[in-house]
């Protein structure tokens, strides 16, 4: 292993203990902020190695956070403790990604995005009316943890932290092994993957078979920490917009991205909440062509460029 | 299907064709799958709300400044907005799109707020009989005037030197550029196109139906499926696609409920997908 690896891999450690110690810190709105954060991290990476990675955008994406929350909620009102559910909701998500997937990750790019909303839009529509199951519009509720909140959202904030690191290193190795290059082969040249012999149908589904895996997850945590749900909220079009912006800004196709991308616009949300109240949309709209204008790679792309330019430099330095 | 639902269906989706028709255009001619159309609709339905609580004009005349409004905002978000990243993929366009909408939703929402908005047309309850069947003579109006500039965009796109244009860019951009046209004016015109047909199906809606920026995100939904319906970029596979989620929906809504009309719409629009993704007609072609 390489210095630099070893110095990034200590620093990381380090970042990881001081998030684990930060709420001793701060007040219990911020624990929660940061625990969003986390959660659209996670959302974020499910986009990430879809979007990012392999080049197939799933705008329907939050279809998966609300199976999550909806096979928890459901579950538990049977009687479920939280434990046995969480992989209930992960096997529906995984189940819906499979069928839903092999159809319609054969269509191209284009096609593929439009077919993951309107997924999206019917299941909300399905889960709006069947309600004897779900409770229908009007949402439904989880059993309440009988403990005093602080202890509640410091666990959910410690269960979310921990979601995000093992979801961003599960992208990580994936991301290396094998399998990960079949993935960004797909999104380098998918003709020339397919005339190479790899499987490309098998690397599509089974990377949103991941992909719903872990936002499932972040949906059955959300329902619980919340103790209420409603088709709108976890079926929001908006789940899977704010997550492509913080792709985008934290740079798609790198580990690192999402998260860096979360906190950022988390940051800008709570800032622009309270000085734009009347003009959020707008005001996000703007931010939105601000960042696909200046920042298109994202965070990490541009230190990425700017890193390869100052080799160059460097470089051309040594030979003259 | 009872003759009266059969023509409610046939009148709406004479309105959903035009809609239909501009959104087709944008996506199948640029490849640009433009989120932000559910807001031009509204926008043109608002630009005639004014021109009638102030000027007393009636909408199926103020539809021409809506068209020629909406027709201008449409050639300065392509040209200034979406031009520069066509080559960027699918995930910009769609994101940039939507941050149009987003802006356009809350000017929407700071001018005329989220209430519910109607005209108020002297003749609106009239209508008139054919048989046994009842037919409303502001939706027939608007069938009438949808079908007329279909077939004006038709004749357009057939017989202008600008429509031929916009085809020969569709057929082969390179061609096209080799033989010295101008391909951007082309991108932008279809595209300025688009969002005019916009503007003038929000006028038609305004005549019927009421508006506010709820309607926004099903309206983009509603002409996903009229597309792919039709088959991308097809003018009279996005009118027949128009007319089937007229007809979808007006089913639907009779025999299932109307809380599932959107569902419907949606399964509709999946299915297609798996089965025809090139849309009924098959591959894209014009005419």
């Amino acid at each position: 292993m390489s210095n630099n690896k070893k110095v990034n891999i200590f620093l990381l450690i380090i970042a990881v203990v001081l998030f684990i110690f930060l709420p001793r810190f701060l007040s219990g709105y911020m624990v929660r902020v940061i625990t969003t954060i986390f959660m659209y991290a996670v959302i974020a990476q499910g986009m990430n190695i879809m979007s990012g990675y392999m080049g197939y955008l799933p705008f329907g994406n939050a279809m998966f956070f609300g199976i999550g929350a909806y096979v928890t909620a459901i579950g538990m009102s049977k009687g479920l403790p939280f434990l046995v559910v969480v992989p209930l909701a992960a096997i529906t998500a995984i189940l819906f990604s499979i069928l839903l997937g092999l159809p319609v990750l054969r269509l191209r790019g284009h096609y593929f995005a439009i077919a993951t909303i309107g997924m999206s839009a019917a299941i909300l529509s399905v889960v709006q009316n069947a309600t004897e199951i779900t409770g229908g519009a009007m949402g439904t509720t989880l059993p309440i943890i009988d403990k005093d909140p602080s202890i509640v959202y410091n666990y959910f904030y410690l269960a979310m932290f921990g979601l995000m690191i093992i979801t961003t290193l599960s992208l990580h190795f994936i991301i290396k092994s094998r399998f990960g290059f079949g993935i960004r082969s797909i999104k380098a040249n998918e003709e020339a993957a397919i005339s190479m012999g790899i499987n490309t149908t098998y690397h599509k589904v089974v990377a949103w078979a991941i992909s719903a895996f872990f936002t499932s997850i972040a949906g059955a945590l959300y329902a619980y920490w919340m103790s209420f749900i409603a088709p709108d909220e976890v079926f929001d079009v908006m789940i899977a917009v704010n997550t492509i912006v913080i792709m985008l800004i934290g740079g798609a196709g790198s580990i690192l991205g999402p998260i860096i991308g979360a906190f950022i616009i988390e940051l800008f949300a709570e800032v622009a909440w309270s000085a734009f109240l009347e003009y959020h949309l707008a005001a996000l709209g703007i931010i939105i062509i601000i960042i696909v204008f200046f920042v298109p790679k994202g965070v990490t792309g541009t230190i990425a460029d700017f890193i390869k330019r100052k080799k160059i430099r460097a470089r051309k330095k040594v030979s003259i | 299907m009872g003759l009266q639902m059969l023509m409610n269906a046939t009148l709406l989706g004479g309105l959903y064709a035009l809609m239909g028709i501009g959104f087709s255009l944008q996506w199948g001619i640029s490849g640009i799958i433009n989120l932000s159309y559910g807001a031009m609709v509204m926008l043109g339905s608002y630009i005639s709300l004014e021109f009638f609580n102030f000027f007393h004009i009636d909408p199926f005349i103020s539809m021409i400044m809506s068209g020629a409004i909406l027709f201008v905002i449409g050639a300065i978000i392509y040209r200034g907005l979406l031009q520069p990243f066509l080559k960027g993929g699918i995930v910009f366009t769609l994101i940039l799109t939507f941050a149009v909408r987003l802006i356009v939703e809350n000017i929407i929402l700071k001018v005329w707020s989220a209430d519910y908005r109607t005209i108020r047309l002297v003749y609106a309850g009239s209508n008139f009989q054919l048989g046994d069947v009842y037919i409303p003579l502001t939706k027939f109006l608007t069938f009438i005037t949808a079908g007329i500039l279909i077939y004006l965009t038709y004749l357009f796109m057939m017989n202008t030197k600008i429509g031929k244009g916009i085809q020969a860019v569709a057929l082969d951009k390179e061609g096209a550029q080799a033989v010295g046209m101008d391909v951007e004016k082309m991108y932008m015109i279809n595209f300025a196109l688009g969002t005019a047909l916009a503007g003038l199906t929000g006028s038609l809606w305004a005549s019927i139906y009421s508006f506010s920026p709820h309607l926004l995100g099903p309206l983009v939904g509603k002409v996903f499926i009229i597309a792919i319906l039709g088959g991308l970029g097809n003018i009279w596979g996005a009118a027949a696609g128009g007319l089937l989620l007229g007809f979808a929906e007006t089913a639907g809504a009779g025999f299932l409920g109307s809380q599932w009309q959107e569902a419907i719409g949606m399964v509709i629009m999946v299915s297609v997908l798996l089965w025809r993704p090139y849309g009924l007609m098959g591959k894209k072609f014009f005419g």
